[in-house]
């Protein structure tokens, strides 16, 4: 977990740690206490956190896909018999 | 090779049957499996996840049991009473091993707790119970396996608790007959093949609710120690609310409903978090945007404050001269208000000292100098016998010289004047 100001240098593991660190973000700049380059700081990261845990939502926003196991299964039986 | 005998077979083999039939009568429980029947006897065997046993039984004695045909079948669980039993065979018939049931019953709900209590007990001592709960659940997968019955309420809620918390990922269903202990080989092997796809972050096993014996596929042990050593996490909604299997136990979550078992799977209400963010959106938009605005509008301020300062000051200055000028105004105002009164006590003092003793002294002295005045005053010389000599204007005439030049002259005496003519030659001297 990057320390508070520091500038993400990769995207998050998961929702759930880019949730977390989210929630770090709000709490330190409502604390009133962040100085003006590391409020800046602060607020493109939570903006590029917010855009990637949109993007998760968006990943499992557009409808359920249901999959059948011995489908799936046979497919993977038929893949490597045509690229033989 | 230094043992005992060697000794006839057919000897060794009586001894055999008797020690058999000689231990004690005990009573068992198991699946039965591969029941069948002679002329006179009925063979199954009995099994559990640890052994088994061949069993025989009397046709007559079966039947005396009233066992419905219907429980006798692969996978019932039976509790039989009887011993072992070994017969020697002989010269021309086989020997045989066999478990000689006398009573014979298809297991109750009672059996079947007390089975599942003591595998409870045994998977809790291994620390199986824990293995599932250690492993971490994402909050939003993309992919879930789902191990339920192709038809049935269980499929169909789960599918509405997720489609609620609008969740729209891939579903993999593993359907399996899901329907007594017969079906556990098949949902493991479904929940097997679920976990080893990479793409699938959690796995849910759903049936409606039912008897124990109805349940009992998810009460299997194999099943069960499947599920513990898993590295994808488990959830498991299995029966009501009231009914407990093992696998509730192992698994990492343990759900009454299929609905609830949506809310596990995924933990995060999409259209709550899409609300969230949006809300997190605004609230940075407004941190970075109030950081700048506040900072700039101070700065303005700032660089207001020369001006102002000066201003301050400017006033502050007329303030202090209107001060001094109103202070000096009352100052001489003052002095000369002190001025007045000093010189009204002076003058006060100058009349008090001249009304007190100096007063009279002076009085005394004036008196004297009158006295000493009067005393040479021309009349009271005249009145002692001198005259003064006056011209004809009342002038002194004061030198026998003038006297001669003026030729008449007033002699003044102290009762009157007389006049008189100058003759003769002046005589100096007295």
């Amino acid at each position: 977990m990057p320390r508070l100001g520091e500038r993400l240098s990769a995207e998050p593991d998961s929702y759930e740690s880019a949730v977390e660190r989210l929630e770090s973000i709000i709490d330190r700049l409502d604390s009133g206490q962040a100085g003006l380059r590391e409020t800046l700081e602060l607020c493109r990261e939570g903006r590029e956190l917010v855009t990637y845990c949109v993007a998760e939502l968006d990943a499992v926003g557009e409808g359920l896909k249901e999959l059948r196991l011995d489908e799936l299964a046979a497919r993977l039986e038929e893949a490597p018999a045509e690229a033989g | 090779m230094d043992l005992p005998g060697p000794f006839p077979v057919g000897r060794y083999a009586r001894k055999l049957e008797e020690e058999m039939r000689r231990r004690a009568r005990v009573s068992l429980i198991g699946e039965m499996t591969g029941f069948s029947r002679s002329r006179t006897q009925a063979y199954f065997e009995l099994r559990d996840s640890e052994g088994a046993i061949p069993c025989s039984i009397w046709l007559n004695e079966l039947e005396k049991l009233e066992v419905p045909e219907s429980g006798l079948r692969d996978g019932a669980e039976l509790v039989i009473g009887g011993g072992p039993d070994y017969y020697r065979g002989s010269a021309h018939a086989s020997p045989s091993f066999s478990f000689r049931a006398t009573h014979l019953r298809l297991a109750g709900e009672g059996d079947l707790l007390a089975r599942l209590e003591a595998l409870r007990k045994q998977l809790r001592s291994e620390g199986l119970f824990e293995l599932q709960k250690q492993l971490p659940r994402p909050l939003l997968p993309r992919t879930i396996g789902v191990v339920t019955a192709e038809s049935g309420a269980a499929r169909r809620d789960l599918v509405a608790g997720l489609e609620r918390r609008g969740w729209g990922g891939s579903v993999v269903w593993g359907f399996a007959p899901v329907q007594d202990r017969r079906a556990a080989p098949a949902v493991t092997a479904a929940i097997q093949d679920l976990a080893a796809r990479p793409e699938i972050e959690a796995i849910v096993v759903t049936r409606g609710g039912g008897s124990l014996a109805d349940l009992w596929a998810f009460c299997d042990e194999t099943l069960c120690r499947t599920v513990a050593m898993l590295r994808v996490p488990v959830i498991a909604a299995v029966g009501h609310e009231r009914d407990s299997t093992l696998i509730d136990d192992v698994a990492a979550v343990s759900c009454s409903t299929p609905t609830h078992a949506a809310e596990a799977a995924v933990p995060l209400d999409c259209n709550s978090a899409r609300a969230g963010l949006q809300r997190c959106a605004a609230s940075l938009s407004r941190a970075g945007e109030g950081a700048v605005g506040s900072r700039s509008r101070h700065l303005v301020a700032l660089s207001r404050g020369p001006a102002r300062a000066i201003q301050r000051e400017r006033v502050a200055l007329n303030q202090k001269t209107r001060e001094m000028r109103a202070a000096g105004e009352r100052r001489i105002t003052e002095q000369t208000d002190f001025q007045r009164r000093i010189a009204a006590v002076v003058l006060q003092r100058a009349a008090g000292r001249a009304a007190g003793p100096e007063m009279r002294s002076r009085r005394e002295g004036l008196r004297r100098a009158e006295v000493a005045l009067r005393a040479h005053q021309p009349e009271r010389t005249l009145e002692r016998g001198y005259a003064l000599a006056e011209s004809g204007d009342g002038e002194p005439v004061t030198s026998a010289a003038a006297a001669a030049a003026a030729g008449r002259v007033k002699l003044r005496f102290s009762d009157g004047r007389v006049d008189a003519e100058i003759g003769g030659e002046i005589e100096r001297g007295t």
